[in-house]
């Protein structure tokens, strides 16, 4: 510390001598200035992806519709396997493999115990609501999920329409949501409350028919 | 307060601000809460 202080008055002394400095007070003007931007941004980022999603909602056209995406997915070329929400403008890919950390920081990913969508039985995605190197997780909108909402999924080039027909929140010590279920079921799971992660939030949906 | 301890007061809050911008922006902080969320 003292050794930086010395070398940053040896800096001004040097500048000085040059005739290069310029007025202190200006100096601190600048800096002020740096100060306030670098702070604004740190309060402003957390706040980021509401103003996105809000945005979205009320100016952009790109709002994705499972109908919509049926039609593209008829004529183009093999899709890979992906899930939507359009209540919460969610388009992802669904990742496959047994690294959790390393899929969980990509995206969605899909548990390796769990059923898949054309079979019946609990599909089972899984998302982070949010990280801290990336404040947005694919989840960060789930709880924007209603009873009642639509989910698109696509697997193997077939897409498949569920219905929400619950949402509840439950301890993290509570492995009941990975028990396999009679019924074709797609269960999506992640944290909640956002930025205080001690419970999960988990959205279970009925398989209404294959679009 | 002279414009020269203005400087020195300017000088170690940018570093501060620095430090808490790499600290919200670094794994560091998710190291420390390492938990799925």
């Amino acid at each position: 510390m003292v050794t930086f202080v010395t070398f940053i008055s040896l800096v001004v002394k040097v500048l000085v001598s040059l005739g290069v400095m310029p007025k202190l007070s200006r100096i601190n003007s600048c800096l002020l200035v740096i100060i306030i931007v670098i702070n604004a941004y740190i309060i402003a980022a957390p706040f980021a992806p509401t103003t996105w999603f809000w945005w979205q909602s009320h100016h952009s056209q790109q709002r994705t519709q499972l109908d919509q995406k049926a039609h593209r997915q008829k004529v183009a070329k093999p899709q890979p396997n992906s899930v939507i929400i359009p209540s919460t403008l969610l388009d992802q890919p669904i990742l496959e493999g047994r690294d959790t950390y390393t899929i969980l920081n990509k995206g969605i990913w899909r548990w390796p115990g769990s059923s898949t969508p054309d079979k019946n039985g609990n599909t089972i995605l899984i998302g982070h609501r949010f990280t801290y190197t990336n404040p947005r997780g694919v989840f960060y909108f789930l709880n924007k999920v209603s009873v009642g909402d639509e989910i698109g999924v696509t697997w193997q080039n077939i897409n498949y329409r569920y219905k929400v027909s619950n949402i509840k929140v439950v301890p993290p010590s509570d492995t009941s949501i990975l028990n396999n279920t009679p019924r074709p079921t797609l269960t999506l799971y992640t944290c909640t409350p956002l930025w205080w992660p001690k419970d999960r939030l988990v959205v279970t949906a009925q398989l209404e028919n294959n679009l | 307060m002279s414009d020269k301890t203005k400087f020195w007061v300017l000088l170690v809050l940018l570093f501060a601000s620095l430090a808490l911008l790499w600290f919200v922006n670094s794994n560091l902080s998710h190291i420390l809460t390492d938990q799925f969320h």
